[in-house]
């Protein structure tokens, strides 16, 4: 359903994504595992299209020099080059690391503000859906999202994807300074989500401990390359991966 | 990207280490210090020829006196707002505060002029600094809102209290000896001014200037008062605008309400733009660049505003990173196109 090939990203001359490939099926979830700097969040970037606008940017303001080559496919529909709101438009989206909330908006506008793409009906739909899957979102629905705890965030950022109808939902560290419990409670929800909503997850993360457990398919990034990939099984009994992640 | 080739990317790469580092292996041979020093001469001797060119045309000799001290504004404009944080509006405050406190002690007090413009300089700056003092503990929009609030105020309090002169103005300054003092003294100072302020930004201070710009908080956190380094940025460029604002008076030999013109605030922030703001040395480029233009624009008549901004427009839409980045990286980068 989803398949990129040979994504090379440089920043200036540094080599942030190196002829990285990924595949994505139908309802599956992908994770992407790396330390800092391995290039996750340039590659969910890249996905996203949310790169080609950081190297307009940049270009314009006279900055680095972002050079990004390689190819995206989506639904058999090439999308390399495309606009980041059209890519969202075709069912991309991104759930970006730190989650970004509008922080003046209430929880409430928030999700609302995400159903931009969506129909009133299917808005509606949604809404309840995050409700029922995400219940402490249910009793702060007027708060600010400035004044939300990091766990709350980070329920109403991945709801505020889910507004927006995705067919394909990039997670870009979607556990990022949570606490173990929230995060396994998470990592649950992540997988819910992908069988109720027939939606595919590619799944960024540095804590593999919790997101392992739960994903179809994996790759370890290293400086920019995916040194190894696999299925779960093939990923958790990998020597390397085991001592690297799972510290034994 | 209509222009990029299959299969290739354009790599940037920095000259030789030896000849871009400002320590001493650049004096280590005669082309590694040309290639320092080329630029920064060009800029000086071209300044310092300047008057001598222009002696057949004695109207544009006025107008470098005019581009060296809007030079001046940019200068404090660019310093406060990319290394100190704070956007200031008040080019007319610190003009009309240096004439009119140079007036005062020249035609009340009778000084001579060598003394007076330094007084003005130094006293005025501290006087614009404790009238902008109280919104130095905020950041964002407020110190622009106030920094302009002074000049208006200041404008119409001369005008209704009839002080100073009230709208006549003060007149019967001395002027300086001939024309060649007026034009060599703004240049050099503002050269001066110029590379001053390029090693201060890179000194210990302009490291905790940079800082409070960056984040005052951990500014703060690590024990030292934000507020008094603001006033000091901000008594720097004041500072500059005063003794700008001196020179002007006694060119004119007249102190009046209209070097409190909003123009004074508006038009170094448009060098800054067209120049390249953090460089320092963009902000003068960009004044010999637009002072010149909007002189020439007189021909047009009213529309020399529509023209004006056309021209600023153009510069923000295709340049926005402004002349002096985007030179200087031409200076200092190789280009080439590399297979991936």
């Amino acid at each position: 359903m989803f398949e990129a090939q040979g994504l090379m990203v440089f920043y200036e001359n540094m080599l942030a994504l190196n002829n990285v490939g990924l595949s994505c099926g139908d309802r599956q979830i992908v994770g992407v595992f790396g330390a800092n700097s391995a290039g996750k969040s340039t590659l969910m970037y890249t996905l996203s299209g949310i790169m080609d606008d950081i190297a307009k940017k940049e270009r314009m303001a006279g900055g680095e020099r972002i050079t990004i080559r390689g190819g995206i496919s989506f639904q058999g529909k090439d999308m390399f080059g495309v606009k980041p709101a059209a890519r969202a438009r075709a069912g991309i989206i991104l759930c970006p690391e730190r989650r970004r909330i509008f922080p003046e908006s209430t929880v409430l506008e928030n999700l609302h503000i995400a159903g931009y793409l969506a129909s009133r009906q299917q808005t509606e739909e949604t809404l309840d859906y995050v409700f029922t899957i995400f219940p402490p979102l249910t009793k702060i629905t007027r708060r600010l999202g400035g004044f939300l705890s990091g766990g709350e965030q980070q329920m109403l950022a991945i709801g505020r994807a889910l507004m927006a109808q995705p067919k394909l939902l990039l997670l870009d560290e979607p556990l990022l300074g949570l606490s173990p419990a929230i995060q396994y409670w998470l990592a649950k929800s992540i997988k819910e989500i992908a069988a109720e909503r027939q939606v595919a997850i590619i799944v960024a993360e540095q804590y593999a401990r919790p997101i392992m457990p739960i994903i179809d398919y994996g790759y370890i990034l290293e400086n920019g390359s995916a040194v190894i990939e696999g299925d779960r099984d093939k990923l958790m009994n990998n020597p390397d991966v085991k001592s690297a992640y799972f510290g034994s | 990207m209509a222009r990029e080739r299959e299969g290739m990317r354009k790599e940037r790469l920095d000259r030789g280490i030896k000849v871009r580092s400002d320590g001493v292996y650049s004096i280590s041979s005669w082309r590694e210090m040309s290639f320092l020093l080329a630029p920064r001469l060009l800029l000086i001797l071209g300044l310092l020829i300047m008057p001598l060119v222009l002696v057949p045309a004695p109207y544009w000799q006025k107008v470098l006196i005019i581009v060296c001290i809007y030079a001046f504004l940019a200068l404090g404009f660019d310093f406060l707002a990319h290394f100190v944080g704070l956007v200031s509006l008040g080019g007319a405050l610190y003009i009309g505060v240096g004439a009119y406190v140079t007036a005062f002690f020249n035609v009340y007090l009778g000084l001579p002029i060598w003394l007076c413009i330094p007084l003005a300089t130094i006293l005025g700056g501290g006087l614009c600094t404790l009238l902008l003092w109280p919104c130095l503990p905020l950041r964002g929009v407020y110190f622009a809102i106030v920094s302009l609030m002074f000049p208006l105020l200041s404008a119409r309090l001369i005008e209704a209290l009839d002080v100073f002169g009230g709208t006549d103005g003060i007149m019967g300054l001395d002027g300086f000896s001939n024309s060649w003092w007026e034009m060599y003294v703004l240049i050099s100072f503002m050269l001066i001014a110029l590379f001053a302020l390029r090693r201060l930004v890179n000194a210990d201070m302009g490291l905790i200037f940079r800082g409070v710009k960056d984040n005052d908080q951990a500014v703060k956190a690590s024990g030292i008062s934000i507020t008094f380094y603001k006033a000091v940025g901000v008594f720097i460029a004041s500072s500059l605008g005063c003794f700008g604002g001196a020179c002007l008076a006694h060119i004119y030999m007249w102190a009046g309400i209209s070097q409190f013109a909003l123009d004074f605030s508006i038009i170094p922030i448009a060098a800054t733009v067209v120049g390249g703001g953090g460089t320092l040395a963009g902000p003068v480029i960009g004044c010999l660049i637009l002072v010149p233009i909007s002189e020439l624009l007189r021909d047009f008549g009213t529309l020399r505003i529509a023209v004006y901004a056309l021209i600023l427009m153009g510069f923000i839409v295709f340049k926005s990173e402004g002349l002096m980045s985007f030179g200087s990286r031409k200076y200092n980068q190789f280009e080439h196109w590399v297979e991936i």
